[in-house]
Formats: structure tokens, C-alpha cells, sequence
């Protein structure tokens, strides 16, 4: 097992590099640079050459790359050419926001579509499993931002059960320890304000995790269906089990493997949607923080925080397969 | 005027274009009756209030605005962006303000009068308000003046290039500075002595909160000079009341947290008694996205909007439950700007025929809502010695016969026409709609145009900057209601002798007449300058004015009091919730 993590975690490293060779040559290839963006209208072509001379934009992309890497790895992921501020601050400051806002997304999405799997498989082409059917391909099929503006106009506009936006109501003074509302409220002793934060996270929440969601109940039929009609089902029942013990104890015991392996890969969508979410949702996280930076061409930025999703993506998902060792006791890492 | 140095800006200059172009920008105003230079303006096209207070006020309640973009620091003196701004002046105050609703009516504010100033335009004194205490509790006062200017004429280095804009913009800084000493002559009494006379003393300061004046105490426990920001516990604005933002203003800094929210509360000991805030506090909270802003005040999430987009005034007007609130008098304007070094932009025919071709009525009813007017001048009407100018209005007839003139025909007739991609501005809401209907009456009348388009940020206003566009759309808001704040700052300032590389544009008698301007002693002088600068401008058509947009403010209907003005110099201490 641990011979086994070690393995993982040291083929990480050939990942992330040629990732970040990636990531360097993609967002130094977009047209346009952040001296553009600093100078605006007070470009001058002195000026302008001063600054690449200062950022070092002015030596070959080979030299800016061993640079940068090996800042990377004394730990040190840059400061923004904008505001100066330094990328591990503002993370530090944005990622429990986002951290919230896509374990939200996670439990929403696992919460109803593991059921909702469990049912369409159960009634198979019935009715039932054509509504969950109709509402999966409908949650994979919306683009975030136009369910996020529905939800606003709906819930929020028309029917002013919920909040449109933020993490909080503005008016609620907390104090920050955590960065993570739901946590912070409640050592602050303040549930008012916790249940407001659950408040704030639903639309977002439901918003970002409509495609986990739908894809997640697909996978949970299909597995379900899948485990159904194996010898050893048939024969739990034929002994007089209860439906609910052959589910439980047989079918979904066995069913898990592929829907726990899909919904770590649903991390790295989930990252993804949240760029957009906290774009429609004026969240404050790494998404937008993201958003700003590709915008102002800030390449340590977009390169540092992508890189940060990739760590958490490779992480999730060493997770999920060590999971699998404690889900299936057949399986040995070896 | 517009010394931006070098050096670092690393970190601000982001900062700066935001202000200058902003999505809505701080300050301006010019004069009233100041003791100098008047304001031939002074019109004030009764901007308006929020809904006819026919109720009795009411005390008390939590204001929430949405913002387009979150505060940059919580020192007025290190930004230079509209939405650090539109907080900060209800904070923070000046010798001299603007009277709430108007652009251009200088009013003492902490001065207790307008100030004497000398026969030679070099010496303004200023007779300080008494009994003003600032919001940690120490007095103001003449010392008080003299440290808030001689900080800022001396920040650190990297303040100067980075940060500190205005500063540098109005008087510039050390040993070049124009502003020769502020001294303080009894407690009470504080005495300006400039280097060369300058006529836009009192309208440039009054607007901007870049010129409030700030606890000394405060500023020195925030350790505000340190010349980097992100090391000052006053810049960063996370001590609370009394630590960041400490002014004498109707209401006090109280927290910010950064890209959610910044609240101020009521200052109850306000100097001015009879406008001490009505609300307990306003929050202000940024919206990256129009479209989520609108949904946020239709859900009663925020109490007002300050800007919206055109498209969205409709809906709200056929809703009681809001009010779509007309700032008055604009202080911006948009442009077809030119550069006359390329081809066939250099004939002067070609661009009288562009200007005659333009119907800027139809793109004032298609992508303003209506709310512009036609622009007859390269600044707007609410503009100290301001002038109708009479440049061509639509005839596509007189177009067609100016190309005749111009000699040119066929391939010769091609115009490179650059609009920016991805932003909306005060002044163009809409580039691409606005771009693709210039093309079209254009086409009309025999011109071919051909497309390019650039991202705003990443390439377009450094591009158009260094005079890479032959043909563009852009536009200024004011910092100031003052002529040189557009005919210099925004367009046509020198280097040296050259003209500004945008438009390559610039004779000698221009020069001249913005110098004579700007250290005109008197009123009298700085009229005749700055008309002859106007004259010279309609001769030469350097570039085509298209209009001057009045981008309003949309809020709940009961919010009542609020006084718009054009430039977002808006103060909340008026406003009261009717609910």
C-alpha cells in the first residue's frame, strides 16, 4: 500500500511538469501581453519595453520557463504583474470559497444522484426512469451560466426564497478565521449566520452541480443495471433476502467501483464550472480570481493557479483509488 | 498635466485606465462663483433626486449598492479607480467639494470659504472650518492640511509611479511639483503658493477624494507611506473604524472585504448637523456581471445599482417596484477617433465627409436607450468654457460631395476601423453594435470599411495608445468638468513638442493655446485660451464627436433622496429608505 501511494505520488511529478510546459507555452501563445493590460493608454514604446525588461519578458520563452520553474520549486508561486499581490495570498484568501462552493456541488450531485440512479435502474424503462432520464440529459445540457441565471430569476427574483449572489448577506459582520463561512459561523457561535451561508450556497451549488449530477445518475443506472441480473444477485434473492438488503449489501456494494471513479473525475469538472459559477454568482473564489487573470494576460497567476487545480485534481483522484481498496476488499494495490 | 512616469507601475497602472476610462468615473466639477475661474458652464440640467420626498424622512436602515468592480486600497491617496471613489468620498472630505447633484459647483467644504487667491494667480489661502473632528477623535486643522499635501508632493518613489495619480496628474510631485508649498499661517489658515499660475486649481481638486484630507495620526499608525501598499495597515483597510479611510465625512469606514463587500457607517458627530447621514450604514458590493446585478435588485439583494445597461432601463421602468434615477448632465463623451497619419484619414475632406456621413441620432436611440446627445464638441456642454461648435451634422449628401473633393475614389476610399471586443463603457455600451452602424452610413455614402478588433485590456488601448489604429472608438469620462481635463489629459497632449502618437495630431497654435490655459492667472485669459484651443479644433476635425452619454442609476422605489450627478460624485448622506 504504501509502496503503492509512493509510486502514485512520484508519477505525479512527470505530470505536473509537462503540465506546466503546457500551461507556459498556452498562455504565452494567447495574443496580447500584461505590459498591454498594465500600460493601457499610457503605453509608450519606451515605456513598454522598460516593463517587458523589468518583468523579464524580454528574454527567450526557454529562459522565462526555467525561471519560473525554478521558483516553482522553492515553493514560490509569483506575485501578479497587476496588483503585485502574491498568488499564495490570494489563494489562501479565495480557495475556502471555492472549496465550499464545490463540496456543495460534490454532495449535492452524489446526494440526489446516487439516488435517483438507484430508482431509474430499479423501474427500468418504466416511467419513472424516463423522468430521471429526461431531467439527467436536461442537467448535462444546460450551460451553467444560463441554470444559474434561471435559478436567480426564479427562486431568487420572482419567488425571493433565496439570495442571488455572494456568500453572505452583506450586512453580517464575521470575522474571518477560516475563510470558510460555514465554519467561521459557526465558531463565531452564530447559527443565524450559518444557515444564511447554507442559503447563499444552494443556487450555486445546484447551479455547478447539474452535470456532476446528471452524469452521475447515468453511471449509477447503468452500474446498478449492470450488477442486477450477475449470478450472485439472483441468488441473494432466491435465498428470501429483502430487496433492500439484496440492494444495499449486493448490487450497490458491487455497483460502487465505476460511480466512485466518475465522481473524481467529476472533480476536475467541477473546478472548471466553478470559473463560470462564481463569475454569475459574484462568488468570491478562485474561479474568478482566475477569470481576471486570463484577461489581464497575468501569467504567473493563470499558471500558478491551474497548476493548484491539477495538484487537487491528481490528489481527489489518488483518493477515489485508494477508496477502492476499503469499497472492495478483493482489490490489492500491489 | 498627465506626467505618468515610468519606472514602476507595475502595480497600478492597472488602476489607472480604470479611472480614466472608466466604467464610470470619479470626480469632476468645475467652479461657480469661485473667487478665480468661473465656470462658464455652470449649467446644471437639474439632475435629478430619487422619487419627491413627499413623506417625512425616515432615520435609520442598511443601503446596499452594487458597484461594477471592488475598492483597489483603502487610501484615496494611492487609487485612482472610479469605484474606490464612489466609496471614498463619502468618507473622506476636501478643502473644497462639489455641491451634491451638480458637476461644477465648487463649494467649501472643510475650508470654511472659497479661498483668497493672489492678484498674480500664484497664492490661494484657505480659512479652515473650526470644531471639525476627523474619525478617530483628533482634531482638524491647519498642521492636518499641511501634512496630507506635503505626504502626498513627497510619497516614496514607487508611490509616485505606481500609485499616486491625481496627485501627480494636478500639481506632479518633489522638486517638480507646481505646487510650490502649503503652509500653515495659524491654525486655522492655510496658505497655497504655486510655481506658475493654474487655472485648474479649484475644479480639479474639488471633485476628487485624492485631495481629502486624512487623520495624520491615523495615516502615521498605518504606516500609509510605506512604498509598498501591500505592507501598510492603512492601505490594506482591515483595522476597522478609526484605522483605514479616517476623514471627517457624514459617514466612517467600518470593514472591507476584499472582492465582497466594503461597509461604511454614519457618523453621528457629522460637522455638518443638518445633513448628518439618515441611513445606519450602506455596504457596497462588486458584480462582475451586469446581468446578475440586475437579478440581485430585482430579488431586493441590493437597494440600488449604480450603473445598468442601457438594455435593462426598459424593464425596469415598466416596474413601480424600481426607479430608473437620471443623473442630469453627462461628463463624458464618445468618439470616432482618428489617426492622422494614415491614409486617407490625412484629408481633411475625408473627414469632414466621415462627419457629415454619421447619424448620431439613430446610435443614440439604438444602443443608449435614448439617453445621450449628439456631441458638438470634444468635450461635453456641463464643461468649463464650454462652446457649441456647430461641426457637421448628418447630410449624406454633403458627405458624398466632400469624398468629391477629397480627390480620392475606389481602393483609395478604404477606412481600417478598430473597436474593442470584450468591454462596455459609459460612453459606448455597445462597440461591435455601434461599430457595425458607423460601417453602415459610411458604406452608405461610398466609404469601404474594414474590420479589426482587439481585447480591450490585452491589446486595444495600448494599441490605439501608441498610434497603431488608423480608425477606433473611444471615449473619456471626466476626472474634472475642466477643458483640459479632455482637449489635454484624454487627447491631445504634447511630449515635448510632439503631438500624442494616438492621433499625430497637433500645430503649434494648439500647443499654445493649452499652455496659455493652463497658467492663465485669470478667468478672463483662461476663456480666450481655452475658446481658441475649441477654434482650432473645429478648423483642423482631428477627429469625429459622436455623443455624450447619460448613464443612469436604476434602484428599489424606496429609496428616495439620492442625488445623482454625472461624474459619480454622489454623496449618501441624503438618501433615506421609505420602508
Amino acid at each position: 500500500m504504501l509502496k503503492y501511494l509512493v509510486r502514485r505520488l512520484l508519477a505525479a511529478i512527470p505530470v505536473l511538469l509537462g503540465l506546466s510546459v503546457v500551461l507556459f507555452a498556452f498562455v504565452h501563445l494567447l495574443p496580447g501581453d500584461p505590459v498591454a493590460a498594465l500600460l493601457g493608454q499610457h503605453a509608450t514604446p519606451e515605456l513598454t519595453a522598460q516593463i517587458r525588461e523589468q518583468l523579464g519578458l524580454n528574454k527567450p520563452l526557454y529562459e522565462q520557463y526555467v525561471i519560473y520553474l525554478g521558483q516553482l520549486l522553492s515553493g514560490d508561486l509569483g506575485k501578479s504583474v497587476i496588483n503585485n499581490r502574491s498568488v499564495v495570498s490570494e489563494l489562501a484568501l479565495r480557495f475556502p470559497g471555492t472549496i465550499e462552493l464545490t463540496g456543495a456541488a460534490l454532495v449535492f450531485a452524489i446526494g440526489l444522484g446516487i439516488p435517483l440512479g438507484r430508482l431509474a435502474a430499479r423501474h427500468a424503462q418504466g416511467w419513472t426512469d424516463g423522468v430521471v432520464t429526461v431531467i439527467s440529459l436536461l442537467g448535462i445540457s444546460i450551460p451553467i451560466f444560463i441554470l444559474g441565471y434561471t435559478l436567480q430569476f426564479f427562486l431568487s427574483v420572482q419567488l425571493k426564497w433565496l439570495p442571488t449572489s455572494g456568500r453572505l448577506d452583506p450586512r453580517t459582520h464575521l470575522d474571518a478565521v477560516t475563510n470558510f463561512m460555514l465554519v467561521d459561523s459557526l465558531l463565531a457561535g452564530r447559527l443565524d449566520v450559518f444557515v444564511d451561508a447554507v442559503k447563499h450556497l444552494i443556487l450555486p451549488a445546484i447551479a455547478l452541480g447539474s452535470i456532476p449530477l446528471a452524469i452521475i445518475t447515468r453511471i449509477t443506472r447503468a452500474a446498478v443495471l449492470d450488477v442486477a441480473n450477475e449470478d450472485y444477485v439472483r441468488t441473494a434473492r432466491a435465498k428470501g433476502l429483502s430487496e433492500r438488503r439484496v440492494d444495499d449489501r449486493h448490487v450497490m456494494r458491487n455497483a460502487w467501483l465505476p460511480v466512485v471513479t466518475v465522481i473524481g473525475l467529476q472533480v476536475g469538472g467541477l473546478l472548471a464550472g466553478a470559473v463560470i459559477t462564481e463569475t454569475v454568482f459574484s462568488w468570491n473564489g478562485v474561479g474568478r480570481y482566475v477569470v481576471e487573470a486570463i484577461q489581464d494576460h497575468d501569467y504567473l497567476v493563470v499558471q500558478s493557479t491551474i497548476l493548484v487545480f491539477a495538484l487537487i485534481f491528481l490528489a481527489v483522484n489518488l483518493l477515489v483509488d485508494v477508496g477502492y481498496a476499503f469499497l472492495n476488499p478483493r482489490i490489492r494495490f500491489s | 498635466m498627465l506626467r505618468f512616469k515610468p519606472a514602476a507601475l507595475i502595480a497600478s497602472t492597472a488602476i489607472l485606465f480604470a479611472a480614466c476610462q472608466g466604467a464610470a468615473s470619479p470626480a469632476p466639477s468645475a467652479t461657480s462663483g469661485a473667487s478665480s475661474a468661473p465656470s462658464a458652464s455652470g449649467a446644471s440640467s437639474a439632475p435629478s433626486e430619487s422619487a419627491a420626498p413627499s413623506t417625512a424622512v425616515k432615520e435609520g436602515g442598511d443601503l446596499i449598492v452594487g458597484l461594477p468592480g471592488d475598492m483597489v486600497e483603502a487610501d484615496p491617496s494611492l487609487v485612482s479607480d472610479s469605484n474606490s471613489s464612489y466609496i471614498q468620498l463619502n468618507v473622506i472630505e476636501g478643502l473644497l467639494g462639489v455641491k451634491p447633484g451638480t458637476l461644477a459647483d465648487v463649494i467649501p467644504v472643510l475650508a470654511a470659504d472659497l479661498p483668497e487667491k493672489s492678484a498674480d494667480g500664484l497664492t490661494y489661502t484657505f480659512k479652515l472650518r473650526p470644531n471639525v473632528k476627523f474619525h478617530d477623535g483628533t482634531d482638524f486643522n491647519a498642521d492636518a492640511v499641511v501634512y496630507n499635501y506635503d505626504r502626498q508632493k513627497n510619497a516614496p518613489k514607487p508611490l509616485q509611479d505606481a500609485y499616486n495619480y491625481y496627485f501627480g496628474a494636478v500639481f506632479g510631485w518633489g522638486a517638480d511639483s507646481n505646487l510650490k508649498s502649503v503652509e500653515k499661517i495659524d491654525d486655522m489658515t492655510v496658505k497655497f503658493t504655486l510655481v506658475h499660475p493654474q487655472s485648474n486649481f479649484l475644479i480639479a481638486q474639488a471633485p476628487l477624494p485624492q485631495f481629502g484630507i486624512q487623520s495624520p495620526a491615523a495615516l502615521k499608525a498605518g504606516d500609509a507611506d510605506n512604498p509598498d501598499p501591500g505592507k501598510s495597515p492603512y492601505a490594506q483597510g482591515q483595522g476597522g473604524t478609526g484605522k483605514s479611510m479616517v476623514g471627517t465625512g457624514p459617514f466612517m469606514f467600518k470593514e472591507w472585504t476584499p472582492n465582497d463587500h466594503v461597509t461604511i457607517v454614519k457618523n453621528p458627530n457629522y460637522w455638518d448637523t443638518a445633513n448628518v447621514a439618515h441611513l445606519d450604514s450602506v455596504t457596497f458590493k462588486p458584480y462582475a456581471d451586469q446581468a446578475a446585478e440586475l437579478n440581485a435588485l430585482q430579488a431586493g439583494d441590493i437597494d440600488l445599482a449604480q450603473t445598468i445597461a442601457p438594455n435593462d432601463i426598459a424593464t425596469l421602468k415598466t416596474d413601480t417596484k424600481f426607479q430608473v434615477i437620471d443623473r442630469g448632465e453627462s461628463c463624458n463623451i464618445g468618439n470616432l477617433e482618428m489617426n492622422l497619419k494614415s491614409k486617407p484619414l490625412d484629408n481633411q475632406h475625408i473627414r469632414t465627409a466621415i462627419a457629415y456621413a454619421l447619424n448620431k441620432q439613430s446610435y443614440i436611440d439604438a444602443f443608449y436607450a435614448g439617453l445621450a446627445e449628439p456631441a458638438d464638441n470634444f468635450m461635453p456642454p456641463a464643461t468649463q468654457y464650454y462652446k457649441p461648435l456647430g461641426l457637421p451634422t448628418y447630410d449624406p449628401d454633403k458627405a458624398k460631395s466632400e469624398i468629391q473633393a477629397s480627390g480620392l475614389s475606389g481602393d483609395a476610399l478604404t477606412l481600417t476601423f478598430y473597436y474593442p471586443s470584450d468591454v462596455a463603457r459609459p460612453y459606448m455600451p455597445d462597440p461591435k453594435g455601434l461599430a457595425q452602424a458607423i460601417a453602415n452610413d459610411l458604406e452608405a455614402v461610398g466609404f469601404k470599411v474594414n474590420f479589426k478588433t482587439e481585447g480591450w485590456r490585452t491589446g486595444y488601448l495600448a494599441d490605439e495608445a501608441l498610434g497603431k489604429f488608423p480608425m477606433f472608438l473611444l471615449g473619456w469620462t471626466c476626472d474634472w468638468p475642466g477643458p483640459d481635463n479632455f482637449l489635454v489629459t484624454a487627447f491631445f497632449h504634447f511630449q515635448g513638442d510632439k503631438p500624442n502618437p494616438e492621433f499625430a495630431y497637433g500645430p503649434p497654435e494648439l500647443k499654445a493655446a493649452f499652455d496659455k490655459g493652463a497658467t492663465a492667472p485669470d478667468d478672463a485669459t483662461a476663456q480666450q485660451a481655452w475658446g481658441d484651443a475649441q477654434d482650432i479644433l473645429k478648423r483642423d476635425l482631428p477627429f469625429v464627436p459622436l455623443v455624450h452619454s447619460k448613464p443612469p442609476a436604476a434602484a428599489s422605489a424606496d429609496v428616495m433622496g439620492f442625488k445623482g450627478a454625472g461624474n459619480l460624485n454622489e454623496l449618501l448622506n441624503s438618501v433615506w429608505l421609505n420602508r
